[in-house]
């Protein structure tokens, strides 16, 4: 019995032409910044790079011409993302407007809204958070109580966001909202953009355990948005967050986002590395080669048009997992002080304080195998 | 899957099944020894993407028959284990889902506990991983006209991320059955029993990991990704 159907990764046009291109492209702009950042790089914000990015054509690729993208292929777009982790480039600016808040604005927004934010992603220049979690719904997201209350004059927003990755550089949060006085769980929810500007809304930093300002709360007192601020339709903001989450969660992100620390543990341990270490690399590299296979074959299946919900799952619980594991196995078998000045050593410090994260990020461990768990008929 | 490779998977199960009690002589009657052999030279010229799904069901039918050595030739024996061992994993998982679907404790199937959930999801990940390795080993075979050299790195990452999936898949599949997984009627044991002997069979875990180490470290840091992409 064949469980899953493997998806070929055949993406249009000469992708060697365009692998060499984005290559030969870093070499002249990538900045040769520290190689912490690279390591974690989906989280490494640089205006410039992101807007010099956007310039040559590598965000917003699937979005058509007519708003500033590309009209690529979304195989196309995988193989520039793949490309640009596995360099370490820091994409983190623009990584989440181009991933998914884009592509849902395409999907089921306005023309205004079309109109409005799509040449600005595609230029890298407009950078968009997800606002989903608030104090009391974290993995039960129905739980969602920020409200949106529809008056003459607009939207009035009330209620609080958190852990929104991006709120103080982004220009616009895709919120999900209860829209519905009274409504309960996953009915009478919608989503707005929010540009945060706008007057009543207070961003305040949550500073992470590694040191970083990545996330934050963010705060809506009484906030008037306009009519054309809702996406989509009104009371269908679940079904729509939940394909959003399938952008989310389908990406070479998932198991590309520290390369660096195995690229850096290769360049350490040498041409003749100690058996040890030639073990671990060993392991470490059929994982992901193998991890590398299921999330190509996810992304063909995401491309023909099917629903990749539970392939995307197992590449995130995979992914994470093999994230997770190297920094604890590096440290495992290779000496290294916790001060070590050396890239290996500081990488290897950066990754194990950051790496609690990547399995609670976009959806935790315990929520993913539920997820998969449905796919084989459980729930 | 093509209507050929379907109708050589239709004729594998019915072949197999009856090999169970007659042993190795209906495969080889039934002339699988030629899947490979080119149609010019009288034979059934199949590649590997057709052995690959060939062997996925002799490892889930009749894992303790050499089917594999029938069909391939030595050097490509660990690629031909990888395929057994994705066959035979998927079957634990079926059985597996199956059991909890049926067996009732505290008052529901097995299969509504969370933690039963979690544990199987855990393990399809494993067999989905597997899955996946055994299929790009197979377009990296067929891509270099089966020439085991060529296909090294495959072959090596492969069959180690095979070989390291089988702890956590036995482990699972006999947890969520309880004691009667454990008896000798009930079916698991056919496939996890091989699975074991699997992951020790041309080349464990240490061998692969050290050959595959030993190569990529000479690829360097960043060799290791762009020897990735042209593949
Ligand atoms: C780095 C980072 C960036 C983030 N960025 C964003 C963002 O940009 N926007 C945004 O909206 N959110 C963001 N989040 C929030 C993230 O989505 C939530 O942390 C996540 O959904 C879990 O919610 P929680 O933290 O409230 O944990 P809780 O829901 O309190 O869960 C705690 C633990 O209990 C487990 N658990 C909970 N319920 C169950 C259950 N029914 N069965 C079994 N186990 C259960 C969880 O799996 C988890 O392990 C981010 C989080 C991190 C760490």
């Amino acid at each position: 019995m064949q469980g899953f159907a493997l998806y070929p990764f055949d993406p249009p046009g000469d992708i060697g032409a365009l692998r060499a291109e984005l290559r030969a492209w870093l070499a002249v702009n990538q900045p040769q910044g520290d190689i912490v950042a690279r390591a974690n790089c989906w989280a490494s914000f640089d205006a410039d790079f992101s807007r010099a990015l956007g310039a040559a054509g590598y965000i917003g690729m699937t979005l058509p011409t007519r708003y500033g993208g590309g009209d690529r292929h979304p195989l196309e777009r995988y193989v520039i993302i793949e490309e640009l982790l596995a360099a370490g480039a820091p994409v983190g600016a623009h990584w989440i407007a181009d991933r998914q808040t884009g592509p849902l604005i395409l999907r089921y927004g306005s023309e205004e809204q079309r109109e409005r934010y799509l040449p600005g992603i595609a230029r890298g220049e407009l950078y968009a958070c997800i606002g989903l979690s608030e104090p009391g719904a974290g993995s039960d997201l129905a739980a969602v109580r920020t409200t949106a209350r529809e008056t003459a004059e607009g939207w009035r927003v009330s209620g609080q966001k958190i852990w929104t990755t991006g709120a103080h550089f982004s220009h616009v949060m895709l919120a999900l909202v209860r829209t519905e006085e009274g409504s309960e769980r996953n009915a009478g929810l919608s989503q707005l953009l929010i540009d945060l500007d706008t007057p009543g809304i207070t961003i305040r930093p949550i500073i992470d355990m590694a040191g970083h300002h990545d996330f934050n709360e963010v705060f809506f007192d009484d906030v008037l948005v306009p009519h054309g601020a809702l996406v989509g339709t009104r009371g269908q903001g679940w079904q729509q967050v939940t394909a959003e989450l399938g952008l989310e969660r389908s990406g070479p992100e998932r198991y590309l986002s520290s390369h660096a620390l195995l690229a850096t543990l290769i360049d350490a341990a040498g041409a003749d590395p100690d058996p040890a270490v030639a073990v671990l690399i060993g392991e470490l590299t059929a994982e992901m080669w193998t991890l590398r296979q299921l999330s190509m074959s996810t992304a063909a299946k995401l491309a023909v048009g099917e629903d990749p919900m539970v392939e995307a799952s197992v590449v995130k619980e995979l992914g994470n997992a093999f994230e997770q594991e190297m920094p604890r196995r590096v440290q495992a078998i290779v000496d290294c002080p916790w001060d070590d000045p050396g890239d290996l050593g500081r990488l290897l410090r950066a990754l194990l304080i950051a790496s609690p994260s990547f399995s609670l990020r976009g959806g935790t461990r315990e929520v993913i195998r539920g997820i998969i768990a449905r796919g084989l008929g459980l729930r | 899957m093509s209507a050929a490779r379907e109708m050589l998977c239709d004729t594998a199960r019915a072949v197999f099944a009856e090999a169970v009690t007659a042993g190795i002589a209906p495969v080889e009657e039934a002339g699988f020894a030629l899947l490979l052999v080119p149609e010019a030279d009288g034979g059934f010229g199949g590649d590997w993407g057709d052995v690959n799904a060939v062997l996925q069901i002799a490892g889930v039918i009749i894992p303790d028959l050499p089917v594999a050595a029938l069909i391939a030739s030595d050097a490509l024996q660990p690629a031909a284990t990888v395929s057994l061992m994705a066959g035979a994993m998927g079957q634990a998982l079926v059985l597996s889902i199956e059991h909890v679907n049926t067996r009732h404790q505290f008052g529901r199937p097995l299969g509504k506990f969370q933690a039963v959930q979690q544990s199987l999801a855990v393990m399809a990940c494993e067999v989905r991983a597997v899955e996946a390795a055994a299929g790009a080993l197979a377009a990296r075979l067929d891509a270099v006209g089966l020439d085991p050299s060529a296909a090294g790195f495959e072959i090596a990452a492969a069959k180690l991320r095979a070989n390291r999936a089988v702890g956590v898949v036995t482990a699972i599949a006999h947890q969520v059955h309880g004691a009667i997984g454990f008896t000798r009627e009930y079916d698991l044991n056919r496939v996890t029993i091989a699975l074991m002997r699997w992951r020790g069979e041309q080349g464990n875990d240490a061998y692969w990991a050290a050959r595959l180490g030993r190569q990529v470290a000479g690829l360097r840091g960043r060799g290791l990704w762009e020897a990735l992409t042209v593949r």
